[in-house]
């Protein structure tokens, strides 16, 4: 079953004047105990996704959607109150800096505390309930694997190294029993033992508690460790998505070529000090976006139908956007293409 | 925590000392005879003393030495116009600045940071761009002129308020504390009450003068903290946690954006200082700015020494102080300390 459908997502963002869009017509989609990567490079907009879904972006930005459903309930025409409610119980996030997304001046503790969703206590009187909190905050920090518990919970962010907090961010995120994990880049900047540590809970959260993860990241191998599909961001428009190791094996997007490409480990063909293949030039900034697909200018296999933006064309359960894929006959696009209309 | 608090000691006794040896140096650069500046009298009146031997004998250094030892047993000699003695004069007229430039604090500090949440949390809307314009206006607003202004219509026009002074000359309250309202009350005075409400009429131009530009600047001030902690990603993080929006204003928004202001607020000090100031000379408040401008008027030199240094000293202790709370209260400070 689908949890998370979300189909040609548009963000609209003002710069100077000038509406700008953020995010191009993104659909993603979540089923039940499903891992999924949301690859793309900084400035992709991935984050603007999980802000999006969740409900956390500033009011004046314009978010449009045909569908941004939680297992059917339209989110976007939902009040304040049932939407918070969702996201208290059903979603849960954790960010890609965890030392920022805490309340500096707050204790670790109470931060907790404040997200224990009320259902979970069941204790008589008013003053009972810090204890019982304290309880569940203990059991959950032991579970995610944060050694001393106790001198975490009397912490204040800044005390602590970034691994302990990201462990105390996954374990608040899991509190409430949420069906749908969103990690925002969990991995980022950390060693790779802590990296494994994170990574293995994340999978074992999947095999064992049937939690279904939203894993936003660029860091291929780990990706590759753990989801089994992946969608690829570019600039804001989703330029191909699929099951990770047919993508991973026949990339129909210039642009998913080169992301698979650029990691080393991908590659085992690969010759001592060859070079690595790259796309020229950088991801364009807000302010100048290129017309059409996005990735245009960059793109070798770049024609004068791109300044048309493509539609997105799906394939044996493969759904990319590209006027012309790799590993794809010319005529078999075009037929695509007709269907991708007819959708 | 200990350890910041004596780092805020050390550097205020630092801080005094230099202003005291700038206060000595001060003697030499005004014109006239140095000794003169420093006692207020010729040499030759002066008693026989340690001090005043070491000043004959121009070992300075030494006098220096008796010269810090004078301040702090408060024999800071006289005044050279009135010959009245200045510890005395500094003592009944430093509680008149102090009181209102508290009382002017304290209307600034409960409209300005409560207004200054509004805006935070309406930022880029009507009510926000509507205050931001009002205190941009008020900031602007010169403030010998606003309290003319004042007086000239509320005082000389309606009549409603008195236009100069502390107290009228009817009620003859004795000088206890300084703190005229603290004194009224002490007193035993037939007519208290309507002393209570005579003071209390007094008193309110100038400080609605002082308050005004103090409200603009705490209000910016507040706004600008709260727009930034609301960009911060832990607002997002606890919205996506499905926590009421009421519930997140109290617990991380009011106190970040206050733990941002309060270092701010010490850099006003100096400003509110020179404010109370000009309001005083302007509404001939008897207070310490009142008094020192008119000793510059009047080449007051002894007066001008002690002065700058009480001024110079409040200012510094205030300023210190607020810093050195702020240390206290925001727990990621202390990792500098």
């Amino acid at each position: 079953m689908i949890l998370l459908d979300i189909r040609n997502l548009t963000l609209e963002i003002e710069s100077n004047g000038v509406l700008v869009k953020a995010l191009d017509k993104v659909s993603l989609s979540i089923c039940e105990k499903e891992i999924r990567a949301l690859v793309g490079e900084s400035g992709s907009g991935k984050s603007l996704i999980v802000l999006a879904i969740s409900g956390a972006l500033p009011p004046q930005w314009i978010i449009t959607a045909d569908r941004l459903t939680w297992r059917g309930q339209n989110l976007l025409k939902m009040n304040t109150s049932e939407r918070q409610k969702i996201m208290r119980r059903d979603i849960a996030v954790i960010f890609q800096d965890p030392k920022a997304a805490l309340d500096p001046s707050v204790k670790l503790g109470e931060q907790f505390r404040e997200s224990i969703p009320d259902e979970l206590i069941n204790v008589r009187w008013w003053w009972q309930r810090r204890s019982e909190k304290n309880q569940i905050a203990l059991a959950q920090l032991t579970r995610v694997g944060i050694k001393d518990v106790k001198k975490c919970l009397n912490s204040y962010v800044h005390e602590l190294p970034d691994d302990v907090c990201q462990k105390f961010m996954i374990a608040m995120a899991l509190v409430s029993q949420p069906t749908l994990l969103i990690a925002d880049d969990p991995t980022r900047g950390m060693e790779t033992s802590t990296k494994r540590q994170i990574l293995s809970l994340c999978k074992s959260l999947n095999h064992n508690s049937d939690l279904s993860i939203l894993f936003v990241s660029h860091d291929l191998l780990a990706i590759s460790s753990i989801a089994h599909s992946i969608t690829v961001l570019y600039s804001g428009q989703t330029v191909e998505d699929g099951p990770l190791e047919s993508v991973r094996r026949k990339p129909f997007h210039p642009y998913s070529k080169a992301l698979m490409d650029s990691a080393p480990s991908f590659r085992p063909e690969l010759h001592p000090k060859s070079p690595l293949t790259a796309l020229k030039g950088t991801i364009p900034t807000l302010q100048h976006l290129p017309i059409g697909c996005r990735l245009g200018p960059r793109c070798p296999r770049a024609q004068k139908a791109c300044v048309n933006t493509p539609v997105p064309r799906t394939i044996h359960k493969r759904q990319y956007r590209c006027h012309f894929p790799l590993h794809i006959e010319a005529e078999e696009n075009t037929v695509d293409n007709n269907e991708g209309e007819n959708l | 925590m200990l350890r910041t608090l004596g780092r805020y000691f050390n550097l205020f006794f630092i801080t005094l000392f230099i202003l005291v040896g700038l206060s000595f140096v001060l003697a030499f650069f005004f014109p006239g005879d140095p000794i003169f500046n420093l006692t207020g009298r010729p040499l030759e009146q002066l008693p026989e003393t340690p001090y005043t031997q070491a000043l004959a004998d121009e070992r300075w250094l030494v006098a220096f030495w008796f010269y810090i030892q004078s301040l702090l047993d408060g024999s800071w000699g006289i005044s050279t116009i009135s010959g009245l003695d200045l510890f005395d004069e500094v003592s009944t007229l430093l509680p008149a600045t102090i009181e209102l430039s508290a009382y002017a604090t304290i209307i600034a500090l409960f409209v300005g940071i409560p207004l200054g949440f509004w805006c935070g949390l309406k930022h880029h809307r009507k009510t926000d761009y509507t205050f931001m314009s009002i205190s941009m206006l008020m900031s602007s607003f010169p403030i010998f002129w606003l309290s003319l202004l004042l007086i000239l219509i509320v005082s000389l026009q309606l009549g409603w308020l008195p236009m100069s002074g502390r107290l009228s000359l009817l009620y003859d309250i004795p000088h206890y504390s300084g703190f005229i309202l603290l004194d009224i009350y002490m007193s035993d005075h037939p007519y208290r009450q309507e002393a209570f409400v005579d003071a209390l009429r007094h008193m309110i131009l100038p400080t609605l003068s002082v308050a005004f530009l103090a409200t603009a600047v705490f209000l910016r001030t507040t706004r600008r903290a709260v727009v930034d902690v609301l960009e911060k990603d832990y607002i997002a993080a606890a919205q996506t946690r499905g926590i009421p929006f009421w519930k997140i204003f109290l617990r991380h928004i009011m106190r970040n954006a206050l733990l941002a202001v309060l270092p701010l607020l010490a850099v006003q000090v100096s400003t509110l200082v020179t404010n109370v100031m000009i309001v005083e000379t302007i509404t001939e408040w008897p207070g310490l700015g009142d008094w020192l401008i008119q000793a510059i008027y009047e080449r007051d030199y002894t007066a001008i020494r002690i002065g700058m240094l009480v001024v110079s000293i409040v200012v510094v202790l205030v300023t210190l102080l607020i810093e050195c709370l702020s240390k206290v209260f925001d727990p990621t400070q202390e990792q500098f300390s």
